[in-house]
């Protein structure tokens, strides 16, 4: 310890004291809904995405908030006999699609690299930030996948898959970038259990769907969409915050939700991982649902009436004067540039207004011709090998 | 020759059993022995010498030294702890220099004895002093002025809004004689200072433990105890309230409302005049772009309860707890930007004229913070008078009624950005503020590179470009510029400092090509690699093993030859 610190004592305890109760808290709210599988007979992996988006949009997260990935559009799928609509339930009540659905990677572009360059933010820079997960030290991060699975990997499209390592490095590595407060992994895909195992970072509460060797199976078919609309698990996720967590301030726990499985009409055995969590089960218990799944709102009204340090009635004095000096300097540049000069703007700003024309840009720096060079010269030098082959090739025969 | 001469008189006494001679093969000649030898080793060879290095480096992953200790270290704050000695200027007109030696002897004696947190301490200083060095000019935090006044009953201190300067009016009196070893102006003089940085204080406290890894286990000697509860709340709720640092902020300002009208306002001259006097004064912290919009009949989302009239006072209400849901984040067009660096939203909500005025109903406030996003305001602009039965809004907002909405803006950009609130000096505050950003800059960026570290040792397959290294290098020595010039007062200089070393950082941490998504486990390799090399190794080793077979029993045949 140093001696530097020796001196300070009950200050530094209070504040160790505000930390604590400050780390309990978490300051916004994001969500990674993630599906990874293609094709119509996969309806029902974009329905359980989907259900979950709308769900934490329910529960206040904004879209800017919240990254959906969908790597098949169902709603435009030419089977689909409900054109642009997306169902999770055969009674059709609650169109998913919707008017309001903001879709930040979709077909393609869901791939494995994408999904970790976006937990790792290791993305170009021209990315959007609406295409980027910015969450930070206080943040409560939500991240709920569904697909088709394995022992320990998750296939994306139909061509690659994550591993679990991968994903437990991906958030290891958020962790040491402090880009989540505490986090919620939920895995609806066989053998679901598997893919949380390797998890090493703290804060991180996990549940999946089904154990090793275990298949997580769909909830019901609707007759007419022709396909299943619903995996089980997340059906009855989904009927526990339709049900129980009705609003923002819902008491709901997660140990309310974890309790809420039943083997029986899940038809696998569902699993919760605790250990990385502080205080492991008995802590993670406690927390709220709306913690992972709902927004932290707080506005701070500001008094016109109240008079203490830093109010706004203090703010605006001290601002008007600061208005007041930044005037007088102008005035005083335009008078001292106007004996020099003599038609200068009497109000010469203090800031230059820049205005965004955005022409037309050529994306190119080179000219078609050097190409069009490169390509003859490459077609001549094959030409060329070709005709001595052919001619030496000739001559021995 | 040799050889086959043998071979030839060996085969001479099996001549006589012709019929199993036949079956088997013709004995190989030599030189095809010989040249299978060869075939065999010049495989060999290019899978050596060819194949294994081609595979060796275009599988290998490129790691750039990193400094590892080194930023091990600045992460775990061995390289540098943060120090904040203030300069205040202490300017005595009226005073011979040597009874202002003595004051400012006794003054500095009581501030520091005061004084409990010995990373941030104040130094007095004369203000003639000043003038004699000129090697390390530290920044003045503050400017005591001293001014004498007769019959004054007691001690008076007055701050400056508009500059950093504290005037403290004495009675000539109250002077400390040259012998004394206390004196009631001194402490007044300590007393004030300690009293304008005690937030500054507290703040500083609570960054450096919050980031500290070592020093949390707290002393027992306290005296006293100097923060207020009332604080270090506000402390907590602005820190919770404002932004991530950014190098650059968009500043989005935008009009709306129900109807049609307004459907123009001064936005030009109302930035020029109210928004810049802050940026300016901003802008060695950050960099900030300005954007605006007007949008029109915007509406409120169908969930958010509608506003109620109030009877007593005549006005529209919006319930306190219903604010969060004023905003229509799903059908206005909030977006965030698209360059880098965070958006900061500023609402000028103007009502339609069936529901004016507009104000929140439990404090008739108009305006509101939203932490972490931005600020809105209700302008409830005068109705024109004309017609009763059709009211309408005015068309153009002018500049004096964006007045007080923009200086409301203004106090929200610099509560969003985490100013602190005492003391009344807004100059002064800007002050404090440079100095937090700088140490929770410097904070930050260590932090970084310590992750960047500890990511590197512990990731060996994430291939680490030469880009990575030398920004290492730059925000290594970024950080220890910054810190070497909070050593001496110099928090421009630090802050412009930390700020190079937080971007590099930044852009060490989130270099694009360090993805590492290549884990497999080894029956993934396994399966990658037999279908390809099972089918070439088999008759290679088969070949290999061959010819050493042979080779031994040749070599052992010459052995016993030798031996008989």
């Amino acid at each position: 310890m140093s001696p530097y610190f020796g001196l300070q004592a009950l200050p530094f305890l209070l504040f160790l004291l505000f930390a604590a109760l400050v780390a309990s808290e978490h300051t916004s709210n994001w969500a990674v809904l993630v599906a990874t599988s293609r094709f119509w007979f996969n309806y029902r992996h974009l329905a359980n995405v989907l259900s979950l988006y709308r769900t934490v949009k329910r529960l206040g997260i904004p879209d800017s908030q919240i990254i959906l990935m969908l790597p098949d559009d169902m709603a435009c799928n030419p089977r689909n006999a409900f054109p642009g609509t997306v169902y999770s339930n055969a009674d059709r009540a609650v169109d998913l699609y919707g008017d309001n659905i903001e879709v930040d990677y979709r077909g393609y572009e869901v791939t494995v690299e994408n999904f970790i360059r976006l937990l790792t933010d290791r993305l170009d820079e021209d990315v959007p930030r609406s295409k980027r997960l910015g969450s930070d030290a206080g943040s409560n991060v939500l991240v709920y996948m569904t697909g088709h699975g394995g022992d320990q990997f998750l296939k994306f499209q139909d061509a690659e898959e994550i591993g679990a390592w991968d994903l437990a490095d991906a958030f290891g590595q958020m962790w040491e970038k402090k880009r989540y407060h505490e986090l919620l992994f939920m895995i609806d895909t066989c053998q679901a259990n598997t893919m949380y195992t390797h998890f090493y970072s703290p804060n991180i509460i996990a549940t999946g769907s089904s154990e090793l060797d275990q298949s997580s199976y769909s909830h019901h078919a609707d007759n007419d969409v022709g396909v299943a609309v619903i995996d089980r698990w997340t059906y009855y996720v989904l009927e526990f915050l339709e049900n129980r967590v009705t609003s923002l301030d819902s008491k709901q726990t997660l140990g309310d939700l974890f309790d809420s499985y039943d083997e029986t009409k899940i038809h696998s055995n569902p699993g919760v991982r605790w250990d990385l969590f502080p205080g492991g089960e008995q802590e993670g218990r406690l927390r709220t649902v709306v913690d992972f799944f709902g927004n932290v709102q707080s506005v701070e009204v500001e008094r016109a009436d109240a008079d203490e340090p830093g109010s706004l009635k203090e703010d605006l004095i001290e601002i008007a004067q600061l208005v007041e000096k930044w005037r007088a300097f102008s005035q005083d540049y335009a008078a001292a540039n106007s004996t020099s000069h003599h038609e200068v703007a009497r109000d010469s700003p203090a800031y230059e207004v820049k205005r965004r024309n955005v022409g037309p840009a050529k994306l190119s720096e080179e000219t078609p011709w050097e190409k069009r060079l490169i390509g003859l010269s490459i077609l001549g030098a094959c030409a060329a090998i070709w005709f001595t082959g052919s001619t030496l090739g000739g001559t021995v025969a | 020759m040799s050889a086959k001469q043998e071979d030839l008189g060996s085969s001479q006494p099996d001549m006589t059993s012709k019929t199993s001679a036949s079956t088997l093969p013709p004995p190989e000649k030599p030189n095809a022995i010989q040249t299978r030898f060869k075939v065999v080793a010049a495989f060999w060879a290019v899978i050596l010498f060819l194949g294994f290095p081609i595979w060796w480096k275009t599988t290998s992953i490129y790691r750039a030294e990193l400094p590892i200790q080194e930023m091990l270290d600045w992460a775990g704050g061995k390289s540098c702890r943060p120090v904040f000695p203030l300069e205040i200027r202490i300017d005595t007109p009226s005073l011979p220099d040597v009874e202002a030696q003595q004051l400012l002897r006794l003054t500095q004696h009581t501030l520091d004895d005061l004084n409990e947190f010995s990373a941030h301490h104040l130094r007095l200083k004369l203000a003639n002093e000043e003038a004699q060095q000129t090697a390390v000019r530290a920044d003045t935090a503050l400017t005591v002025r001293l001014q004498a006044q007769d019959d004054l009953p007691s001690l008076r201190s007055e701050l400056h809004a508009e500059t950093t300067m504290l005037d403290i009016f004495y009675s000539p009196s109250q002077i400390p004689p040259p012998s004394s070893s206390n004196s009631p102006l001194a402490s007044f003089i300590a007393a004030e200072l300690q009293r304008l940085f005690a937030e500054e204080k507290a703040i500083m406290a609570h960054i450096l433990s919050s980031n500290a890894v070592g020093n949390s286990a707290p002393s027992s000697n306290s005296q006293a105890q100097q923060i207020s509860p009332q604080l270090a709340e506000s402390i907590t709720k602005r820190l919770r309230r404002s932004m991530k640092y950014a190098e650059t902020y968009h500043l989005a300002f935008s009009l709306f409302t129900p109807g049609s009208a307004p459907s123009s306002w001064d936005i030009e001259s109302a930035v020029q005049e109210y928004i810049s006097p802050v940026i300016q004064e901003l802008s060695p912290i950050s960099n900030f772009t300005v954007d605006t919009q007007v949008q029109l009949y915007a509406s409120f989302s169908p969930t958010t309860p509608a506003p109620e009239f109030d009877e007593t006072y005549g006005v529209w209400t919006l319930k306190e707890e219903n604010l969060s849901a004023f905003i229509n984040a799903a059908e206005w067009p909030l977006n965030p930007s698209i360059g880098s660096g965070p958006t900061i939203n500023f609402i000028l909500y103007v009502p339609a004229p069936s529901q004016s005025p507009l104000v929140v109903k439990e404090s008739k406030a108009t305006s509101w913070i939203i932490p972490q996003w931005g600020g809105v305001f209700i302008l409830n602009p005068p109705l024109p008078t004309t017609e009763d039965s059709d009211k309408s809004n005015l068309l153009h907002l002018p500049r004096d009624a964006l007045r007080a909405p923009f200086l409301t803006f203004s106090h929200q950009l610099l509560s969003l950005l985490g100013t602190p609130s005492t003391p009344s000096s807004l100059p002064f505050r800007l002050q404090t503020l440079i100095r937090i950003r700088a140490a929770t800059l410097l904070l930050s960026a260590s932090s970084t590179t310590g992750s960047l570290a500890r990511l590197t040792e512990s990731l060996p397959s994430i291939p680490i470009p030469a880009t990575v290294a030398s920004s290492v290098a730059t925000t290594l020595s970024h950080l220890s510029f910054a810190c070497e010039n909070l050593r001496n007062g110099q928090f421009q200089a630090a802050l412009a400092s930390a700020r190079v070393a937080e971007t590099e950082a930044e852009r060490s941490f989130f270099e694009k090509s360090m993805v590492g998504q290549m884990y497999f486990p080894d029956e993934h390799k396994v399966a990658v690699y037999l279908p390809l090399l099972g089918p070439i190794g088999v008759p290679l080793i088969l070949g290999l093993l061959k010819e050493v077979k042979r080779v031994v029993a040749g070599w052992k045949a010459r052995r016993q030859g030798s031996a008989s």
